[in-house]
């Protein structure tokens, strides 16, 4: 009976040790970390002005349709710098004379193990909206042509670092995005950005779909 | 008399609801136009709307000092208005002036008209 009871225990942590509650440890950790208290962790997204700036790090509620799971792994255990003038770039400005420029932009303190960052990376990408109907169709494309549609017509590095091109810093740096960002959400996001984020500042523009797939296939190869 | 009675209730019930929820802000309410340029207009132009922003060095048309009341002056308020709601190939100017038509309500567009106006010191032609 002893012994039964014993292979019963064991049995039953085994199975407890198992993927179903990786997840579960995840958003335990999420919870341990207080990152809820910089990242709002539950749609929907704010809708004005006065909410966003009160905006502290990006939100995480859709992090399942966004992030790649394997770049978010990385991150969580060394973050490195996506937003250059940060989260809200109105935030870290200060004029100097008639120029702004950027000042205390704040880092994302996360700093979990491997494993941790695992669990809390599971447990994101648990984490999902709907997603508009379209797809990215990643194949060949002719960056040439991406580049000069981008660059020269949209001037997309206005606001984003290219990692070529450089750029501006009000916005997501392009360095490494095909890593960091599900080609899916990206071509969900270029169609509408405000159907994830009703104020973000990037401004919604009627583009072709074939013009939409350039860009996702550019910023995609760019790991 | 119970009718009555029952109207009345209803409506302070109406009244306290409307209260509390009527001024749910909403993507759709409008924001002040100063609130708007800063969120929008900065990141190019600049807070003082000099067109001196981190970002304007990688811009290959400078953007529009908002505060010169030279170049404010020669453009009108309907081309303004273009501008802002559909981007600048709308008024024959640069795509990197992009449409915010889709962010900002006409109204809003119009507020920012008004208040680049206030920005310049000026009329427009």
């Amino acid at each position: 009976m002893m012994k039964r009871l014993v292979f019963m225990s064991g049995l039953l942590f085994a199975v407890m040790l198992a993927s179903p509650v990786f997840a579960a440890d995840g958003k335990a950790l999420v919870g341990s970390n207080k990152c809820g208290s910089c990242h709002q962790m539950s749609g929907p997204a704010v809708t004005t002005i006065a909410e966003i700036m009160k905006r502290k790090a990006p939100d995480l509620f859709y992090s399942g349709n966004k992030f790649n799971k394997e770049w978010l792994v990385g991150y969580i255990q060394a973050p490195t710098t996506i937003r250059p003038a940060g989260t809200v770039y109105l935030n870290n400005i200060k004029v100097e004379g008639d120029t702004d420029v950027v000042a205390n932009v704040p880092k994302c303190a996360s700093k979990l193990s491997a494993g941790d960052a695992g669990a809390v990376a599971d447990y994101l990408m648990t984490l999902k909206e709907d997603m508009p109907t379209g797809t990215a169709k990643i194949g060949k494309f002719k960056k040439a042509k991406a580049k000069s549609f981008m660059f020269k017509g949209e001037a997309c590095n206005a606001c984003h670092v290219d990692p070529r091109k450089g750029g501006g810093i009000s916005c997501p740096t392009f360095e490494g995005i095909g890593t960091r960002l599900n080609p899916d959400w990206l071509y969900s996001f270029l169609k509408n950005p405000q159907h994830w984020d009703p104020k973000v500042w990037m401004a919604k523009r009627d583009f072709e779909e074939k013009d939409l797939q350039l860009m996702v296939n550019y910023l995609s190869s760019l790991k | 008399m119970k009718d009555i009675r029952i109207f009345k209730v209803t409506a302070v019930i109406a009244f306290v609801v409307a209260m509390f929820f009527g001024n749910v802000p909403s993507a759709d309410a409008a924001e002040k136009a100063a609130d708007n340029y800063k969120l929008y207009c900065v990141q190019c132009h600049g807070t003082a709307g000099t067109g001196k922003w981190v970002n304007a060095p990688y811009l290959a048309v400078a953007p529009r000092n908002h505060v010169s009341a030279k170049d404010m002056s020669a453009l009108s308020d309907d081309s303004v208005f273009k501008a802002i709601k559909s981007g600048g190939p709308a008024v024959g100017k640069s795509t990197q002036m992009p449409p915010f038509g889709g962010i900002l309500s006409d109204a809003e567009v119009s507020g920012l008209v008004k208040h680049l106006r206030a920005m310049c010191k000026c009329k427009g032609k």
